[in-house]
Order: structure tokens, then C-alpha cells, then sequence
């Protein structure tokens, strides 16, 4: 795999919901914490991180506040909600079969 | 998210500038910590703010993509849309002018039409449960009279014995005078049965008002006044309950105030006062149709079942009374029978205004075709470019949707002046005094907005988006294939809006030619310079002597006058219902059995033939000093009741107990006594020697040599002298009777020709758009034809046959049109039949002259295409 491929399409969604699992997060902290947890391999394009954040926003999966920032700035937070936390579960297990799948494909000799 | 911040953030993204900001915050955040840690990396801040800009890419695209993501698109585009659409309104200010115009003019008479619509049919009764009340009239189908007059006696009998109203009240209109510091002025008064507020349900604005079961010794002195009345004659004054005012010779005690709304809906009416049957002639019988009947039916009753019963009831009493055999009853409902004159004449002209708005819109969307060619290579590059139908269409949908609300606005205008003119012409009493712009005119209004904006946009905009391989971009700008389609699309709705244009100006022919044979009609009389008035003689002081020594003094004193020339009097006015329908008995001539025999008389003074020139053309005229009431009758009458046979000599009683009867001594022409559009009625005229007891309020007719107003105080006068407590009241000349009894007929008219020069003036100009883009299109061809030897006659008759063409097709359609659509106005004609061929021919031959005659100057700029350039061109 190339290193600093963009995230794969529809993986995005799965790798924001996990990032603010725990801790509320702004945009750059979410972007950082993929490409630093999957070592640099993930790059989160900006252009569409912040189209996704509006969209679970959307959804319901996230909720977005006006926080202050590490640094002091005004920042963007966003949170898992209940839905989305839900969200994550099923798509978390969803992804471990898809990638089992074609784990055992890729594996046959 | 909630719904609500939802919607918010939506219209922020449409007009506000708040969320942008907070984008630009959170992606400026985004950009300072990735230029900050390129710092921390070792470079210089400069150069990690630049670098930092070119990895995110320009902040604009996210905003936008953003805002897509956020639902803000469609509201996006319908900003800009209608911000270009602004524009280019600006840009085509003729063209823009030209449309607004059309829709305005045609909105707006959709909008006035309909207002009155509105005020006139859909208003709800002033009443409770106002959809309950019915009217009862007598009928008898043998003589076509479906609503006629109810006597006492079927009054009564109905009262008891039908089931189907929770109660029924009677009422006839009275005459009253109200005297006021020595002033006399007559009132017009209703008399009615102590049930009838109960019966409508009426309550009080001040007082009481009469109840069922009131004793009739207490409410013979008792009145009720009208708001309206109360307002003008007595300044409100609320403690006026209770205390008498002087009516007649007596006082009568002022018991309670109608409400205002009352007003509305009741004519001119000044006051109620109770009905006293006693002073009903020959009350008992069931031949004396005096009174006029309303009921309302009982919870869950409908007027069928109500009918039924009703007619049971009624062909019981008439089975009971022989007098009056065939005579049964009819219930209607009270809303359609106030409305029954205007609803037809209502409906056809909101139909002529909505082909008017139809040809408005179809003009409209031919003129949008012509620009549509002309914007095709702007629609065909942004096609190219990327852009979706859906965009395309909706963006030009858009510019009508401007379009239409821009006309719509100056259509709020037309239609309000359109309204103060139509209420201005209108005949006093036809109409509300006020209509106004209410609620339901509106949505009426947005309605027709969102109609004329499908309408006029929608199928230009889908032909002029239709996708296609090779466009105008690819043919140099000069529509072929695509350019033929559009003018064919064009040709169909220029033939569309024509025919309806012929529609409307057949039906305005018509009522035109009506309306003129209606103003030469000849009345059987000569109406110039007479005056009526009407006067009472009521009160102790007359008697039957008194009463004739009274019109006898008066004519001699009045004929002494200067300017006066005649003066006599009748009990009915020279055009009105035509004189008292009553049961009649011919002597000599055995009555069909159980037939009774019902004419039509008026009391008449000597003189009053010669007032009102109406010929005696054999016998003699009435005298004061025949020995007993002598009768004439009119030419109709003779034929009628005696074919065949002088009637001079010839008796008739009237009543059901005479067997004497009283002697025709004279005939006189027929005269249009019911209104000037209905054929002269059999009628009878007694000498006022027979009739002072009915006739105590008269009619004089004055014909004079000078003005009406000095007529009028000559005559007044007169009258003072010999009675200072007389008043004279409902004066009128006799033209004006005539020009009022058409007045309706004249509104008709005018609005309907006003729709038709609209619907002509527009089908002109879409004949002359479309002939104009045809010439356009065929520049080539024509300069190919003259290349060839074409001369410029040739060409002109080429286009000029194309024009003629078009307005053939839609005059075929169009007389077609009107073979349904004149059904509807059957009832306004007058002396002109339906299909009238001359009219047919006129109308449709005038149609195709103006449309060649619109051909014309793109005729001549056809003809004076130069070939050699025509050719090159393009």
C-alpha cells in the first residue's frame, strides 16, 4: 500500500466515529489522530474531512460545540452521540467482516 | 440536530453570513495548526503559512462543498437564479415590460372578477346557520310561475301543517312616514309576522326585538329600527329605546336596534313593524298573493325532503279551496335565491377572465420561446459545461416564477381600480357597496401566480433544455432543426390564444348587439321629461272622497303650472313587476273548470295614458265623473281574454265573491310595463274611483316641459299646499327606470367587450411575434427565393398568407369554441339569436383582417431582405 493513501472511500465515516469515541475532538485533532495511530499510512484529505464531520453532524451521529482549544483558540468539538455511538458498533463490526473476508481471499493460495 | 436549528442553518446559508464565518473559523483553525506544526518542523512561518494554504487548497472550494453537504444547495441556487433572473429582467427592460403588462392586466381582471365572487356568492348569510333558511313561494306550473307572492291563508296553512322547518315567518314590505320636527320623509318598511327574527335568528343591537306570540294589541304599537337608520335619522342615540317616534299619524314605541349586519343584506331598509292581518284585503282568501315567505328548515332536513312536504301540504289546500286550483309551492334556498340574478352572469364573466388570464399566459410563453432562441446558446453552453437539466429548468422556471409575481403585484392594482370601476357602473343595489382584497382574493391571487408560472414557464423551459448532440453551439448560432420544432410549438398556441380570442369577441358581439336592441326597444310609452314620485295617503284625514278629491285638486293645480304639460297617477310605477296580480272573473265568459283566471291591474287617475303618451286606439279613457269605476285594458289583455272580440262593453270582477264585475270602456296600446326586455303584459287598469282602498300609495307621473329638477319643486309644491304632512319620496325619471332596469345588462356588457379588446389586442400581438420569428428564422430561405426571382410582392404575400393562415385555423377553432361557450350567455340576449351567422361572420372575418393586417410589417421587412446579405448571413 502506498503510504499516505487517502482513506479509502466509506471508511472515513467508521475512522471519524472512532476517533472522538472517546474524547470529544476538533477537526485537526481528528485528522491528526488517524494519520498518527495508522502511522502516517492514512492521510485524512481535508477536503473531505470537514464535508463528513457536517454530514454525521447531519445524521445525528455527532454533535458539534464551540470549545476551547489545547492552544486557547476558539475550535470546533465534536462528540459521539448515542445514535452514533450505536453507529459505531454495527459499522465497526461490519468493517471486521469485510476485511476478514478479504483477508481469508487475499490469503488462499 | 432539531429540525428548527436545522431550518436555520438553511436560511442562514441562503442570506446570512454567521455560519460562513463559523466555517471560516474552523478551517482558518485547521490551517493555523497545520502551519503551526510545519513550523515546529523547521520552517520558517512564512513558508509553513504558504505551505499549509497549498496542502489544504482554496478554502472557497470547501466552503462550497461545505455548504452543499449542509442542504443549503437548492436555496443557494434559487438565490442566484433569482438574482440573475433580476438581471436580466433589467437587461430585456421592453420585453420584461411587455410581460408584466400582460400578466398584470390579466391577474388583475381574474382578481376583481373574483373578488366580487367572492363578496357576492361565497359570503355566508349575516345569519346564524345561515344555510338552513329557505324561502317559500307559491307556484303554479300551468302558468310558468315558479315563484309567486303567498297568500295569508296558504301562510297559515303551511305554518301548521308542514313538519319540515322548525318554523316559517311572513313579511311584505310597508311603507311608513316618520315624521321629525315637522318633517315628513316616507321609510321603507317591512312588515312581518311576530316569528320572523326568530326565524332568522336575528338578535338585537340595542333592545328588543318582536318575539313569537307577542300580542298583537302590544306590537301594533311597537317598531323595530335598522342600524343603518338608527345611525342617520336618530344619531345612535341609545336612549331612543323605549320612547315613541312619530309614525303615520301616531306614535309607535321604538323597542330594539337590528344589528348592522343586518343592513347589508336587507336593501335600504329603515323598519320592522308587525303585520297586521286585519288590514290585509280579503285576507281569508287563498287567491290574495300579498306576502312574501321564509322558513328555516329543522336540523338534518333537506331541502328535497322539505319540498315534498311542502307540496303535500300545498296541493292539500289548493284540493281544499277551489280558487286555486293549480296552484302548489316551492322552497329554494335562501343564499342561491339572494344571489340567483348574479351567479349566472358571475360565473361566465370569471370564465371570460380566465381566458383572458389563459391568452395572457400563452402569450407570455411565446414571447419566452423567442427569448429562449435567442438565450439557446447560453442554455447549450452551460448543457455543455455540466450544468443538469434539473438546474437549467429550475433556473429558468425561476425567471417566470419573477415574471408572474411582478405581474401579479400590478395585477393587485389593476384589480382594485378594476373593482372601484365595476362598483362606480354597477346599478345601486346589485352589488355590496364595498368588496374588498380579502384573505381568500388573495390566496386566489398566489394561486393564479404559481398557475401562470407553470403555465408560461414550463414548456419553454423543457423545449429549450431538451438535450441534444449537436447543438447551436455546433451550428453556428442558427437554429435548423431545433428552431423549426420551436416555431411549430409556437404556431399551436398562437392558433390556441386566437381561437379563444374569437370566443370572447363572439359572446361580447352578442351582448353588445343586445345590449344596443334593449336601449332602442320601444316601451309603448314616451319616457323623456316624466317624473315619478311616490306619495301615500294614509291616516285619519283620507277616505275614499278625500282621496280622489285629492289627485283631482292636484292635477288641476299642477296643470295650471308653468311647465308641467301632464300629470296623472297610478298605483304601480310605468315599469315594475307591472301592475297586482289577482284573481279575476271575465262576465260571460264560463271560466275553464277549476281554472282560476289571475290578470295583472293597476288603479289608475284620467290623464295618466296621455302623461305617459301611450295611445288609447279604441273607447275612451277612465273619467272622474263616470258614475262607477270604469276599466281599459291593454291590447295584450284583449287579445287574451276576449280573441277576437271587442272588448268595450265586455265586464270583470275581481275577487272571488263579485258577480257585477266593472265595464271595459276603452283598450289601449301595449306598453313594457315589467321591464323594458319583457314582452308588454296583459294588463288591466281600473279607474282609481274602484281601487282607493288598496292604492293608498300612488305613483305620480309628471310630465313636464323643463327640467326634472324644476318639475320636481313645482311639484312638491303643489302637493304642500294641499297637504303640508304629504311626502314625496322615491323620485325618478323615467329614463332613469329604464337606464336602471339594464343596468346589470350594461355591466355585463361592458366587462365582457373589456376581456374580449384584451383577448384580441393579445392573440394580435402573439400573431405578430410568431410571424416575426418566422421571418427571422427564414431569412435565408426567402433570400434564396429572391435569388430565384421572387419579386418582394411575392415574398410579402408568402408571409402575409402565413399570418392569414394562422388566424384561419384558430377562426375555425374559435367558431367551434363558441358553440359551447354562447350557451352559457343564452340569457343575457335580447333580440339576437345564439348563433347569430352575421355576427359569426363579422367577428370571425374582422379577426383574420388584424391578424394579416399584424403580419404586415414583418411582411415588408421580409421583402426587403437583400438576397446577396441573406445568404452570407450566418
Amino acid at each position: 500500500m502506498h503510504p499516505n493513501a487517502d482513506v479509502l472511500q466509506g471508511t472515513l465515516d467508521l475512522l471519524i466515529l472512532k476517533s472522538v469515541a472517546s474524547d470529544p475532538m476538533h477537526g485537526w485533532g481528528i485528522s491528526q489522530r488517524i494519520q498518527q495511530i495508522s502511522s502516517g499510512v492514512l492521510e485524512v484529505n481535508q477536503g473531505s474531512l470537514y464535508p463528513a464531520l457536517h454530514r454525521l453532524v447531519k445524521r445525528g451521529w455527532l454533535q458539534a460545540t464551540w470549545g476551547t482549544s489545547e492552544n486557547n483558540r476558539r475550535a470546533r468539538f465534536y462528540r459521539l452521540t448515542a445514535v452514533g455511538k450505536k453507529q459505531l458498533v454495527d459499522e465497526t463490526a461490519t468493517w471486521r467482516r469485510f476485511s476478514a473476508a478479504v483477508e481469508a481471499i487475499l490469503t488462499t493460495p | 440536530m432539531s429540525i428548527w436549528s436545522d431550518i436555520a442553518q438553511r436560511v442562514c446559508g441562503l442570506v446570512g453570513r454567521e455560519p460562513d464565518a463559523n466555517l471560516g473559523d474552523e478551517l482558518r483553525f485547521h490551517l493555523d495548526m497545520e502551519a503551526r506544526q510545519l513550523e515546529a518542523s523547521g520552517l520558517s512561518h512564512d513558508a509553513a503559512t504558504a505551505e499549509a494554504r497549498r496542502r489544504f487548497g482554496g478554502v472557497d472550494r470547501y466552503t462550497e462543498e461545505l455548504r452543499d453537504e449542509r442542504g443549503g444547495r437548492m436555496l443557494e441556487h434559487l438565490r442566484i437564479d433569482a438574482r440573475y433572473a433580476l438581471r436580466l429582467a433589467r437587461r430585456f427592460p421592453a420585453f420584461t415590460a411587455i410581460v408584466v403588462l400582460t400578466l398584470g392586466i390579466s391577474i388583475g381582471a381574474n382578481t376583481a372578477i373574483f373578488s366580487v365572487v367572492n363578496a357576492v356568492l361565497l359570503r355566508p348569510l349575516p345569519f346564524p346557520r345561515g344555510d338552513d333558511l329557505v324561502v317559500l313561494y307559491a307556484q303554479n306550473p300551468d302558468k310558468s310561475l315558479p315563484r309567486f307572492s303567498v297568500s295569508y291563508a296558504d301562510y297559515l296553512d303551511w305554518r301548521k301543517e308542514t313538519h319540515s322547518f322548525t318554523d316559517i315567518a311572513a313579511f311584505a314590505p310597508a311603507s311608513l312616514t316618520f315624521t321629525q320636527n315637522d318633517d315628513a320623509q316616507r321609510l321603507s318598511g317591512l312588515s312581518v309576522t311576530t316569528n320572523y327574527f326568530d326565524v332568522l335568528q336575528v338578535r338585537p343591537h340595542l333592545g328588543r326585538l318582536f318575539r313569537d306570540g307577542d300580542p298583537p294589541t302590544e306590537t301594533e304599537n311597537e317598531i323595530v329600527l335598522t342600524y343603518g337608520f338608527w345611525q342617520r335619522q336618530l344619531a345612535g342615540d341609545p336612549s331612543v329605546i323605549g320612547r315613541p317616534i312619530k309614525i303615520g299619524s301616531s306614535g309607535r314605541t321604538v323597542i330594539g336596534i337590528l344589528p348592522a349586519a343586518f343592513d347589508a343584506n336587507s336593501g335600504g331598509l329603515d323598519a320592522v313593524t308587525v303585520l297586521v292581518p286585519a288590514s290585509i284585503p280579503s285576507v281569508e282568501s287563498h287567491a290574495q298573493h300579498l306576502l312574501s315567505v321564509i322558513g328555516r328548515l329543522r336540523p338534518g332536513t333537506t331541502l328535497a325532503s322539505a319540498q315534498a312536504d311542502l307540496l303535500g301540504v300545498a296541493t292539500r289546500v289548493a284540493a281544499a279551496n277551489p280558487g286555486i286550483a293549480g296552484w302548489t309551492a316551492n322552497v329554494f334556498s335562501l343564499r342561491d335565491e339572494l344571489v340567483r340574478t348574479l351567479a349566472n352572469p358571475l360565473y361566465v364573466l370569471l370564465a371570460a377572465a380566465g381566458l383572458v388570464l389563459l391568452i395572457g399566459c400563452i402569450n407570455v410563453a411565446n414571447l419566452l420561446f423567442t427569448r429562449s432562441a435567442i438565450r439557446d446558446r447560453e442554455v447549450a453552453l452551460r448543457q455543455a459545461l455540466g450544468a443538469s437539466r434539473r438546474r437549467l429548468v429550475s433556473q429558468l422556471m425561476v425567471e417566470s416564477a419573477e415574471l408572474a409575481i411582478a405581474g401579479a403585484v400590478l395585477g393587485l392594482l389593476i384589480a382594485k381600480l378594476t373593482l372601484r370601476a365595476i362598483l362606480a357602473v354597477a346599478p345601486t343595489g346589485l352589488l355590496p357597496t364595498t368588496i374588498d382584497l380579502d384573505l381568500r382574493v388573495m390566496a386566489f391571487a398566489a394561486g393564479l401566480i404559481v398557475f401562470t408560472t407553470l403555465i408560461v414557464g414550463l414548456w419553454p423551459a423543457l423545449s429549450a433544455t431538451r438535450p441534444r448532440l449537436t447543438g447551436p453551439l455546433h451550428d453556428g448560432g442558427r437554429a435548423s432543426t431545433g428552431g423549426l420544432r420551436t416555431l411549430r410549438a409556437r404556431r399551436t398556441l398562437v392558433v390556441a390564444e386566437t381561437s379563444l380570442a374569437l370566443v370572447l369577441l363572439i359572446c361580447a358581439g352578442l351582448v353588445i348587439q343586445s345590449l344596443s336592441h334593449m336601449l332602442r326597444v320601444d316601451p309603448g310609452f314616451r319616457p323623456e321629461r316624466v317624473v315619478t314620485m311616490r306619495l301615500s295617503l294614509t291616516g285619519a284625514r283620507y277616505n275614499d272622497t278625500t282621496q280622489i278629491q285629492f289627485f283631482r285638486d292636484l292635477q288641476t293645480r299642477l296643470a295650471a303650472r308653468a311647465g308641467i304639460e301632464a300629470v296623472a297617477a297610478a298605483n304601480t310605477p310605468p315599469i315594475s313587476a307591472g301592475g297586482i296580480t289577482t284573481a279575476i272573473r271575465l262576465i260571460g265568459v264560463p271560466p275553464r273548470a277549476g281554472e282560476q283566471l289571475m290578470g295583472a291591474a293597476t288603479a289608475v287617475t284620467p290623464g295618466y295614458f296621455r302623461a305617459l303618451a301611450i295611445p288609447v286606439v279604441q273607447g275612451r279613457d277612465v273619467d272622474w265623473n263616470d258614475p262607477d269605476p270604469k276599466l281599459l285594458v291593454s291590447q295584450a289583455a284583449a287579445r287574451q281574454y276576449w280573441p277576437g272580440q271587442s272588448p268595450i262593453g265586455k265586464r270583470i270582477a275581481f275577487g272571488t265573491r263579485d258577480t257585477l264585475g266593472l265595464e271595459v270602456v276603452g283598450v289601449v296600446a301595449d306598453s313594457r310595463s315589467r321591464g323594458i326586455t319583457t314582452d308588454a303584459p296583459a294588463m288591466i287598469y281600473m279607474a282609481y274611483a274602484g281601487a282607493t282602498r288598496v292604492a293608498r300609495t300612488m305613483t305620480l307621473v309628471v310630465r313636464g316641459r323643463g327640467d326634472v329638477s324644476a318639475v320636481l319643486a313645482t311639484t312638491k309644491a303643489v302637493v304642500r299646499e294641499i297637504d303640508p304632512t304629504l311626502a314625496l319620496y322615491n323620485v325618478r325619471t323615467v329614463d332613469d327606470i329604464i337606464q336602471q332596469s339594464i343596468g346589470q345588462p350594461r355591466l355585463n356588457t361592458m366587462l365582457l367587450s373589456f376581456f374580449a379588446f384584451v383577448a384580441v389586442a393579445l392573440a394580435i400581438i402573439g400573431i405578430y411575434g410568431v410571424v416575426s420569428y418566422s421571418v427571422a428564422q427564414r431569412t435565408q430561405e426567402i433570400g434564396v427565393r429572391m435569388a430565384l426571382g421572387a419579386g418582394q410582392r411575392d415574398v410579402m404575400s408568402l408571409i402575409l398568407r402565413e399570418g392569414g393562415a394562422l388566424a384561419m385555423i384558430g377562426v375555425v377553432v374559435g367558431v367551434g369554441g363558441a358553440l359551447v361557450a354562447t350557451r352559457f350567455i343564452q340569457s343575457w340576449l335580447f333580440g339576437i339569436e345564439r348563433m347569430d351567422a352575421a355576427t359569426i361572420l363579422v367577428t370571425a372575418a374582422g379577426l383574420i383582417v388584424v391578424a394579416v393586417a399584424a403580419s404586415y410589417l414583418p411582411a415588408r421587412r421580409a421583402s426587403r431582405v437583400d438576397p446577396l446579405v441573406a445568404m452570407r448571413a450566418d
